[in-house]
């Protein structure tokens, strides 16, 4: 009974080497995470003021009209641009043309009702958003000091911490999305594999041999989840490399891995029933879609778990890992019970 | 025209025929359901880092409703030792918040710090009149920076309020405009599929002994599916309020591009498995070329390449003109034609069913696209035609290259686009001499010459086209006003060709090897002009 069963398996894998198939998954999965974080950093280094500030506070050079003391004045040099004084904005505008500021401040004092400050820009779009930019958080300060002048008090004010978007995406975007790519190509390639059996009837050669229909079917799930976990594992590796701490290593193979089992247990049952390709993909697709929606709905998402899992949260352990486990369980049940249906 | 009708009422019967009688609505049914139950669910996840972050409340504190926090109930007692034993990240007490050192903890602040802004911002709006709530006015002007004398305002003043000013991060919008690609990548899935199916039972041959030509067949068979797509486009665009007409026109374009590479697809590959992989990287390519340039929206006019930027444009009521409307219509229109011309010329039995490797298969592909005219003639087109092609590729590319680390990225990008320049300009004539079209040397620096010709055409004229369409008009007088400057780039572009295809041809040189001297010269060349050599 084993024997069979590995030679499937085998079977499986060598023709999948073979094709190179896997060569042109693994680039999409370099390509998709090289890209999604090529992205980011082009975002960060474009959108997020902080680190704009970062690298060019001090050439971003802003006059301002109205005295040095004004309170906007203090917030924009507090986060770290460089302000210049003028007594007046025909002051000011000829050291714009003479390419000393980048754009011009006039704020008046401050007035009894709305307080009215006009913001000079260049006309280049690229300068003038940065600089937009760069100067929202110092008007807002600006905005919530007179605020508080008006009786107005808005909590929270102070809050600083540190620009999160890099631990977010990497967390929630990139791990999760190494970890269950190679699941979905996974469900794919099973699909395939087996309506090219049906379809070049060579279903009934393969049956032959001393091997159940279920023994056949699990040996191509097991098939398609060696090469995930693999691909996993291998991720895993490159990213811990990378100098990304991932916890839980072990409890999160385990979810690859049922994760992958769930796709192409899916996938097969979508097959067994349909028996051609165009359609169980189709089907297959949709499954996906409908798993993704409603994991995401009833807010038990192995997308969630596998970040907790990753960022080492308290109060997710191996445990989170058993509700998917259960319903793989039921779904490989389901797929013994109907697997006969392909031999009719 | 007629005959197009037929052959796409034989598909539409076709697919009744496979998704079984009641099946086929309910399919339908199905797939819209889950479109828009994935959009929705979407809509609320749409937060990078998901259930990340652990918050700890006590006390009077605003609810806390977004997807990257889980919230705990805690005492005011225990704050302070959950948040020392990491249990929680950050810990809320009535209007303090309290912090670690660490990252996990200040990452966590940050995060809360946007989301609190926004909340006390509803508070205040609520309960404070509006002169207390929003107390400043911002008026933008912008100022032309050339004229020396006289201060001139060139556009009308943009008032704000700082704290109602949507960030200028197009993020939201990108999203929505990439819901409009996903049901027209999958649709072009069954177009696909449905050109797999026929090729593999040979219904396809059977078709192209009948008297139609494969132009029709091909349009015919795309037509349900092309009309599909559309539909859901006007369906997307309904339901997200946007506007139809423009949705439509926006992504028409696009819905031709995204067909026009999946027609390629069962065109070159024969097994099943092969197709789906390769389906996949073309989805990723292509959602990555639309998806990339569009978040740049208002920061780089370069944004403009991908048609999702029109439509985050559209969902942010900002206008835009024809030319930002052709700018990145055009190329994908273009592709489009040029993917139906070489379609009808590969839809021959020999080709379908021929098992070669795919290099040969491509080979192949380009030959019969060129057989069918003079060489010289032929040589010059496909290097003009594929412009459109290998800047799609170059933009790729460069966000490919963006990862590497800064000082190899201007390398990387300049070796790669050397690479694809060459192997475009040296493939058809190289394909033409395989055939044995053309031998002698003179006729091969001849069409070397003409292959640079046209390439460098086709160069300027791209370079023209976008220059004028989204910036100043100066830049392009300066590029094209100096006529001796486009001497030198023809001359290089010639010697490159000439030495790749005259190293394969003549000097029995791998093809890979002729091609990695060629780009290695030009790279160099590159190299010189960018240090200002030239």
């Amino acid at each position: 009974m084993i024997r069979p069963f590995l030679a499937v398996v085998k079977k499986e894998l060598g023709s999948v080497i073979r094709d190179r198939t896997i060569v042109i998954s693994i680039l999409i999965q370099l390509f998709i995470a090289s890209f999604s974080s090529g992205l980011l950093l082009g975002v960060l280094s474009l959108y997020d003021a902080d680190t704009i500030l970062q690298f060019s506070g001090e050439g971003i050079k802003i006059g301002i009209v109205g005295g040095a003391e004004h309170p906007l004045a203090g917030f924009m040099s507090e986060r770290g641009l460089n302000v210049l004084p003028y007594a007046t904005l025909a002051q000011a505008q000829a050291a714009f043309q003479a390419g000393d500021v980048l754009a011009i401040v006039d704020a008046p004092q401050d007035a009894d009702n709305l307080t009215e400050i006009k913001l000079y820009l260049p006309e280049s779009d690229t300068v003038s958003s940065l600089v937009r930019m760069v100067i929202q958080e110092p008007l807002k300060q600006y905005e919530n000091a007179l605020r508080a002048q008006k009786g107005a008090e808005v909590r929270y004010t102070r809050l600083k911490g540190k620009p999160s978007t890099s631990f977010e995406f990497v967390y929630s975007v990139l791990l999760p999305m190494l970890m269950f790519f190679p699941a979905f190509v996974a469900g794919s390639m099973s699909v395939d594999s087996l309506t090219e059996e049906v379809e070049n009837n060579t279903l009934q050669t393969l049956l032959s041999a001393p091997l159940t229909i279920n023994g056949m079917i699990t040996a191509k799930i097991a098939a398609a989840v060696i090469l995930s976990i693999v691909q996993c594992t291998a991720w895993l590796a490159l990213l811990e490399l990378n100098g990304i701490d991932i916890q839980h290593e072990g409890w999160i193979l385990l979810l690859a891995l049922i994760v992958a089992g769930l796709s192409s247990s899916s996938a097969i049952l979508g097959a067994v029933l349909l028996k051609d390709r165009e359609r169980s993909q189709f089907i297959y697709s949709l499954m996906l879609l409908a798993a993704t929606a409603l994991s995401t709905l009833a807010n038990i998402s192995p997308l969630t778990t596998l970040s907790r899992l990753a960022v080492g949260d308290t109060y997710t352990n191996g445990w989170a890992v058993i509700p998917f486990a259960a319903i793989l369980g039921g779904l490989y049940w389901l797929l013994t019970k109907v697997s006969r249906r392909l031999m009719v | 025209m007629n005959q197009i009708f037929v052959i796409a009422w034989r598909e539409v019967t076709r697919l009744r025929k496979r998704f079984g009688g009641g099946a086929s609505p309910l399919a339908v049914l199905l797939l819209l359901a889950m479109l828009g139950l994935s959009a929705f669910s979407l809509r609320n996840s749409v937060a990078l880092g998901n259930g990340l972050y652990r918050v700890g409340v006590s006390g009077d504190v605003p609810v806390i409703q977004d997807s990257r926090f889980a919230v705990v109930e805690v005492d005011a007692q225990q704050g302070q030792a959950l948040l020392d034993s990491h249990a929680i990240d950050v810990w809320i007490d009535g209007a303090r918040v309290i912090e670690r050192a660490d990252d996990k903890s200040q990452f966590a602040v940050r995060a809360l710090k946007q989301y609190l802004e926004k909340q006390e911002l509803v508070r205040v709006g609520n309960s404070f009149t509006g002169e207390q709530a929003f107390p400043l006015r911002v008026g933008i002007n912008y100022l032309n920076g050339d004229q020396a004398a006289g201060q001139t305002v060139t556009k009308p003043e943009e008032v704000i309020i700082p704290s109602l000013t949507p960030p200028p991060a197009p993020f939201t919008q990108v999203l929505v405009a990439l819901i409009y690609i996903l049901p027209i990548t999958f649709i072009s899935i069954f177009f696909t599929s449905s050109f797999m199916d026929e090729k593999s039972n040979r219904r396809l041959t059977i078709l192209l002994s009948a008297p139609i030509t494969p132009f029709q067949i091909i349009l015919g068979k795309m037509l349900p599916y092309a009309i599909f797509a559309l539909f859901t486009t006007v369906l997307i665009a309904m339901i997200t309020g946007g506007n139809v007409p423009l949705a439509l026109a926006i992504f028409a374009p696009t819905t031709l591009f995204i067909f026009a590479i999946y027609l390629m697809v069962p065109l070159f590959y024969r097994t099943f498995k092969d197709t789906t992989f390769i389906s996949m990287l073309v989805t990723t390519l292509t959602t990555a070329y639309l998806v990339f340039p569009a978040m740049f929206t208002n920061v780089n006019d370069l944004a403009y390449i991908s048609p999702l930027t029109l439509a985050v444009k559209m969902y942010r009521a900002e206008p835009f003109g024809w030319r930002e409307y052709l700018f990145p219509s055009l190329p994908m229109a273009a592709v489009f034609g040029f993917a139906m011309f070489a379609g009808t010329r590969m839809l021959n039995e020999e080709f379908l069913m021929g098992y070669k490797p795919i290099t040969r298969k491509i080979t192949d592909a380009i030959y019969l696209m060129m057989a069918h005219t003079r060489p010289s003639l032929a040589v010059t087109l496909w290097s003009l035609l594929v412009i459109p092609a290998v800047y799609m590729a170059q933009v790729m590319m460069l966000a490919f290259a963006a990862n590497l680390p800064v000082r190899l990225i201007l390398g990387a990008t300049l070796v790669t686009s050397a690479l694809i320049e060459e192997v475009v300009k040296t493939i058809g004539i190289v394909v033409l001499a395989e055939h044995r079209a053309v031998s002698s040397v003179r006729d091969i620096l001849w069409l070397s010459f003409l292959s640079a010709l046209g390439f460098l055409i086709g160069e300027k004229l791209l370079l023209l086209v976008s220059i004028s369409m989204v910036s100043q008009a100066r830049v392009s007088g300066a590029l094209f006003g100096a006529g001796m400057l486009l001497l030198i780039p023809l001359a290089a572009h010639f010697v490159f060709t000439a030495a790749v295809t005259l190293l394969r041809v003549k000097l029995r040189f791998p093809y890979w090897l002729a091609l990695g001297l060629g780009t290695l010269a030009h790279f160099f060349y590159n190299l010189t002009v960018m240090r200002g050599g030239l």
